[in-house]
């Protein structure tokens, strides 16, 4: 596990396309953030109206809140794309054959792909917040009190239990044998989402929770929450599976 | 002949359409290389890929230096070198880091493998090369790259297919050489190719393969060998068409 561990952080260090995606999803995030909530302040009736609850709050409540609403989403796309690229590249390039007949276990290598991507989502997650910071402090809001302070902790969170649920991407794309499954599962997984949390099944359903939470707390009990962490147990276990009994028969 | 690094015993995968390995004993000896020679499609990479893992066979057995491939634990496998297929050279990589990634993929000891990769550099005239990333070499620097990270820790068998497809005369030659070496301190080598190829000639076992079974030897000595594969070949057609 340690040499498919060096070799994993190895690639996905040098690896433009994780480079390419850390700076989008910062980036990204930092300007919809600060231009939804500056148009908010600025009394934009369209944004506000958009907004939904949000819209009554002020400052860095409202801040955090936007943020918390694109994390959810564009966290999971860009974490679910980004990891079925760190699996399906194996099979795009080519390189998946020289990875059988090693004395490095095939279950290793996807267990060690699944450590090395978590670890960069926490990177991620902790440079999104220094980005959302900088973007409340930029828009006048002043130095974050306290509850704004929870909010950019709990920012963290989601950002990293949305790696956590982009985990079924590796999978997908073993048995789709490339990146495009995986990074299909992965919008059908933010749409189904989307969907289900406006029909109300809300904070029960693991994809959703995370994001409820962070709005919200008090909207999301900790058992709730805590299903959250078995998808990567479940699909990491698949993943690995899928792994040990590959063959190159298709 | 002596100990056997490969062994096979009526290996047997059949793929939907009747293409595939259909029975087939191969050895590979220490201290030999046996090349694989049969036309585009006659099952050379499925026979190798039964070989080493890649497929599980419908029948038969595969043993490497004795071990069951089913039981072959990692110090079986930190003896083997293969190239089947694209080589292991990720794009994002310089050729040295490259290496490297071969090498802790093969258990190198850490300590061991940067000495272990200068030597692999400079074996397959890489040196120049060994901080460009992969993405930029031509694909026969690709090629020299992959074979580079086969042979650096000196395995006791060696599996290659096709591998002087995208080399230059002069990446053959030093390709030769690197298996001369390794096969005179004792590893054994199998190499396919679809043709009689200057690594081919440097085998002491010619096996000829068509559509999945294999179909007779070739002389290595012999004055005319690429029309006595010819022959074999279209033997064995007419022997199925009748």
């Amino acid at each position: 596990m340690t040499a498919a561990l060096a070799v994993e952080t190895r690639k996905l260090i040098a690896a433009r396309v994780v480079q390419t995606a850390t700076v989008l999803l910062v980036v990204g995030v930092a300007i919809m953030t600060g231009a939804l909530t500056a148009a908010a302040d600025a009394g934009n009736e369209q944004i506000l109206a958009k907004l939904g609850d949000l819209a009554g709050e002020h400052g860095w409540a409202r801040l955090l809140g936007v943020a918390a609403q694109i994390i959810a989403a564009a966290g999971l796309l860009t974490f679910g794309v980004t990891l079925a690229w760190v699996v399906g590249r194996e099979f795009a390039d080519g390189t998946i054959s020289a990875l059988f007949a090693l004395p490095v276990p095939r279950a290793s290598i996807a267990a060690a792909k699944l450590v090395v991507f978590l670890a960069w989502t926490v990177a991620v997650a902790f440079l999104l917040i220094v980005a959302v910071a900088i973007t409340g402090l930029v828009l006048g809001y002043g130095r974050p009190d306290g509850q704004a302070v929870a909010g950019l902790a709990r920012l963290l969170a989601l950002t990293a239990l949305s790696g956590l649920l982009a985990t079924p991407a590796a999978w997908v794309a073993t048995l789709g044998r490339g990146m495009l499954a995986g990074i299909a599962s992965t919008i059908t997984t933010i749409v189904v989402a989307e969907v289900l949390v406006v029909a109300g099944t809300g904070a029960w359903l693991p994809v959703a929770a995370p994001a409820l939470w962070a709005i919200d707390p008090a909207a999301v009990s900790a058992p709730q929450l805590a299903l959250v962490a078995l998808i990567p147990f479940v699909f990491g276990a698949l993943a690995m599976q899928s792994w040990a009994r590959l063959q190159l028969d298709r | 002949m002596g100990e056997l690094r490969l062994a096979a015993d009526a290996l047997r995968r059949v793929f939907a359409g009747g293409a595939g390995v259909h029975g087939i004993d191969l050895e590979v000896a220490a201290g030999q290389v046996h090349a694989l020679v049969g036309l585009n499609g006659a099952g050379k990479t499925t026979l190798l890929r039964l070989l080493l893992g890649m497929l599980r066979p419908e029948a038969g057995t595969v043993r490497i230096d004795g071990q069951d491939l089913h039981d072959a634990g990692p110090e079986i496998w930190a003896r083997v070198g293969h190239l089947v297929g694209a080589p292991l050279a990720y794009p994002e990589l310089d050729a040295r880091t490259n290496l490297a990634v071969a090498a802790r993929l093969r258990r190198v000891p850490t300590p061991l493998i940067s000495g272990m990769v200068d030597r692999g550099l400079a074996e397959l005239h890489l040196a120049e090369y060994a901080r460009v990333r992969a993405r930029v070499l031509s694909s026969g620097n690709r090629q020299r790259l992959g074979l580079a990270g086969v042979l650096q820790h000196d395995p006791d068998l060696i599996v290659l297919d096709e591998p002087t497809s995208a080399l230059d005369p002069a990446g053959v030659i030093l390709l030769r050489q690197a298996l001369l070496g390794r096969v005179h301190a004792g590893a054994g080598v199998l190499v396919s190719s679809h043709h009689l190829d200057e690594v081919a000639r440097i085998a002491a076992r010619i096996s000829v393969i068509n559509r999945g079974r294999l179909i007779g030897t070739l002389d290595p000595h012999g004055v005319d060998i690429e029309r006595a594969f010819f022959a074999l070949v279209h033997a064995d057609e007419e022997r199925r068409a009748s």
